[in-house]
């Protein structure tokens, strides 16, 4: 008989059988947690371990013309205190004395932490009180007791906490702190452009300017993953299933550039310190193409403190505010009377009339300051501005002429101004007029106007004829810098012939000069056509003989403009006590301005020729 | 009953276990180790993301820090504060050049090196200083 050892029958066939078991075992313990328990533990570890976080986009930036920055997003952190979690932790020390050493060690960061923030060590150390908050009874699903309320685990710190502070925090690494990181706007040159750039508020919610209108393009899109945390909720890379990455906002460049706004802002403020004005406005732009070159208004805010501005200081009034224009509308009839052929640059008027018959009635003209005994040209009229020479140049155009003329210089209908909130501006259709409308429009009164179209009005003309779309954004730029759009010169229409233009700001240059109402503007050198304008405000239905709006509308070189300007001062009250003339309030600041605009964009002086610039100016090729 | 057939079955059962055992534990290890890889890769891939975006982060925050400190406001404080008294260049001290600058330049420069030769002292630039003007 062979010996078996310990392979004999019944200790293999126990073996074998335990071995089958074991199997059998694990096979029944497969089944059941993936079979009968599958979706009950799907959900436990769905709850538990599975979550969608978001990833937001960055907001893209907002750049001068220059590539400034004037608009970006940086992440703010807002510190929070679990006391909760700083109290498991001490509680779950089992030693005494290590307990108390940990408590110690961390009482000391926290007087260190309380230190790097400013605040006292008491204000920390109330933070880290456990306390509990109230939650409705249906959401008390946290702990075992329905009582509604809970444990305070997201205690808010401090806000606007910066990066490098924070690195410094987490290096202390105080037990307990939470915190929160989120993207924040801020705005580097504050009041600057204020009205153009417009802000973001804590919402997330774009608001005015450019960040309304050019949302689609700064937003970006969200996106989205998909990941299981561990126990201690950090994340299990491994595990990551679905992922949509983030995709950054597109950066915007403006027209505006921040020097030129910078000056003008800093002449905005010298006419606030010596007019106190209600409001004030400056504009500049390029006349050939519309682009605005900066646009100030008075009040004004700071972009990084919109919270607590007043609505009121928010609006921009350039697009949004009517005025009467005055005498800067007078360029309307004159040149509509001389693109008619009506009339010659030499056409003389007699401008001693108190009234006329018009349309089988008498009409009287509104009273210049001055008498002239002598009949006035064209040119005169415009040089000096007389409001019975412009009426008369009306009356021969006619209501009908009259009208389509302003409305084809941009006056009763927005400009296209892309970034809204403006005005049409009132200009009755001529079935609505009075009888004395036909002497009063044709100088500025019976109609309001925004300061956008006062401006791009007089832009007509110094752009040889044409009506520019106002614009303010030249391109956007995607994450990497790279050009998506280009925003492109629009000429609303041609209103006048080139010829006339030319006539126009040739006159307009006689405005500017010793004979003209604006000598204070004239700039030794250089050509400047402009006129300036005084109106007087409406006050309780009726003209107040104190409260004026003066404004001066010009552009340089004349014979080949490279800047538009408009100053339009409201209710300016002048040191010396006199009237808020345009050319008191508005036109010497526009001389400033231009001054300086002359070096910044290295406008060279005109060359001297005996002809008019204009044919000068032809002779080389002509405008682009 | 076939005792010797038992046997032999017995142990083929018990060396096929021992080799399932085998195999399916060392297949077990394997795929843990792979597994542990593939977490380990997962988790460097996050970190470096995670330097990736702190790095971004830290751009933006820098960016908005230099337009900051270089806005005409505050660099107008800094000329001020600094007692610096640059001031805009005013009409005045500019020279409008109405030819080539640079065959100004070249004669300039020629006439500057003609004159060290023949002994002369040319004063090549006369500064107009404009000082703390406003």
């Amino acid at each position: 008989m062979t010996a078996r050892g310990f392979a004999s029958h019944s200790r293999l066939y126990l073996v074998a059988l335990v071995v089958v078991v074991c199997f059998g075992v694990v096979a029944h313990r497969l089944i059941d947690l993936h079979v009968i328990e599958r979706e009950h533990f799907l959900a436990q570890i769905q709850d538990t371990r599975h979550r969608v976080v978001a990833e937001p986009a960055r907001r893209g930036n907002i750049y001068d013309a220059r590539g400034d920055l004037l608009a970006t997003t940086k992440t703010d952190i807002t510190l929070a205190v679990d006391p909760w979690a700083l109290q498991d932790k001490i509680e779950a020390q089992k030693f005494p004395a290590r307990m108390a050493r940990y408590e110690q060690e961390q009482r000391e960061r926290r007087a260190q932490l309380a230190e790097l923030l400013g605040m006292t060590v008491a204000e920390v150390e109330a933070l880290y009180t456990p306390s509990w908050r109230d939650i409705p009874l249906e959401q008390d699903i946290h702990d075992d007791v329905v009582d509604g309320r809970t444990r305070a685990r997201f205690v808010k710190f401090r806000e606007g906490v910066t990066e490098e502070q924070f690195a410094k925090i987490t290096a202390l690494r105080v037990a307990g702190l939470t915190h929160e990181r989120r993207f924040r706007r801020v705005y580097p040159h504050r009041e600057l452009a204020a009205h153009v750039i417009g802000f973001v508020n804590k919402e997330d919610v774009p608001s005015g300017g450019v960040e309304a209108f050019a949302d689609q393009y700064l937003k970006g899109l969200s996106g989205w993953r998909e990941i299981e945390r561990d126990g201690k909720r950090v994340e299990l890379a491994q595990y990551r299933q679905r992922e949509v990455p983030a995709s950054d906002g597109w950066g915007v460049t403006l027209s505006i550039d921040a020097a030129i706004q910078y000056i003008v802002e800093q002449e905005l403020e010298a006419i606030v310190d010596r007019f106190k004005p209600q409001k004030a406005t400056i504009l500049v732009s390029d006349p050939h193409t519309g682009f605005l070159l900066a646009l100030a208004n008075y009040p004004s805010f700071d972009l990084n403190e919109f919270g607590t501005t007043p609505l009121d200081k928010q609006r921009n009034i350039a697009a949004a505010d009517l005025v009467e224009p005055g005498s800067t509308f007078k360029i309307v009839a004159t040149a509509g009377a001389l693109n008619e052929g009506l009339v010659t640059p030499t056409t003389k008027f007699d401008c001693t009339l108190d009234s006329i018959i018009y349309n089988g009635k008498p009409r009287r003209f509104m009273r210049d300051d001055h008498r002239y005994p002598q009949p006035l040209t064209v040119a005169e009229v415009i040089a000096k501005s007389s409001n019975v020479g412009t009426a008369q140049l009306g009356m021969l155009l006619g209501d009908r002429r009259l009208y389509d003329y302003a409305r084809a210089f941009g006056f009763g209908e927005r400009s296209g101004y892309p970034l809204g909130r403006e005005e049409p501006g009132l200009l009755a259709d001529p079935s609505k007029w009075s009888g004395i409308d036909i002497t009063r429009i044709p100088a500025g009164y019976s109609i309001a106007a925004t300061p956008l179209q006062v401006h791009y009005g007089m832009g007509v003309i110094a752009s040889g004829g044409d009506l520019m779309r106002p614009q303010v954004i030249r391109q956007v730029v995607d994450a990497q810098g790279e050009v998506v759009y280009t925003f492109k010169p629009a000429v609303r229409r041609t209103v006048l012939e080139r010829g006339t233009a030319e006539s126009m700001a040739r006159m307009l240059q006689r405005v500017v000069s010793t004979e003209g109402t604006a000598r204070v503007a004239v700039i030794p050198g250089y050509e400047v056509a402009g006129k300036t304008g005084t109106a007087q405000k409406l006050i309780d239905g009726r003209y107040s003989a104190r409260n004026h709006i003066g404004s001066f509308v010009g552009f340089f070189p004349a014979s080949q403009p490279r800047v538009l300007m408009t100053v339009i001062v409201d209710d300016g009250k002048p040191p010396t006590g006199g009237t808020a003339y345009g050319s008191v309030v508005a036109a010497p600041s526009f001389k400033r301005i231009a001054e300086q605009l002359i070096q910044y964009l290295d406008i060279k002086p005109a060359a001297p020729t005996s002809g008019p610039a204009f044919f000068a100016h032809q002779a080389e090729g002509g405008r682009r | 009953m076939n005792t010797k057939n038992a046997r032999a079955f017995a142990t083929q059962l018990l060396v096929a276990a021992l080799v399932v055992l085998g195999a399916g534990g060392g297949l077990g290890f394997a795929i843990v180790d792979l597994r542990q890889e593939i977490s380990l890769s997962a988790n460097t891939a996050r970190v470096l993301e995670q330097r990736v975006v702190e790095t971004e982060r830290r751009i933006a925050e820098l960016g908005g820090a230099i337009a900051a400190e270089q806005s005409p406001e505050v660099l107008a404080a800094r000329n001020e504060s600094f007692a610096l008294g640059l001031v805009r260049p005013a009409e005045s001290q500019v020279v409008r050049v109405a030819g080539s600058v640079t065959d100004r330049l070249t004669a300039k420069r020629q006439a500057e090196i003609f004159a060290a030769e023949s002994g002369r002292v040319l004063t090549p630039v006369r500064f107009n200083t404009g000082g703390a003007q406003r």
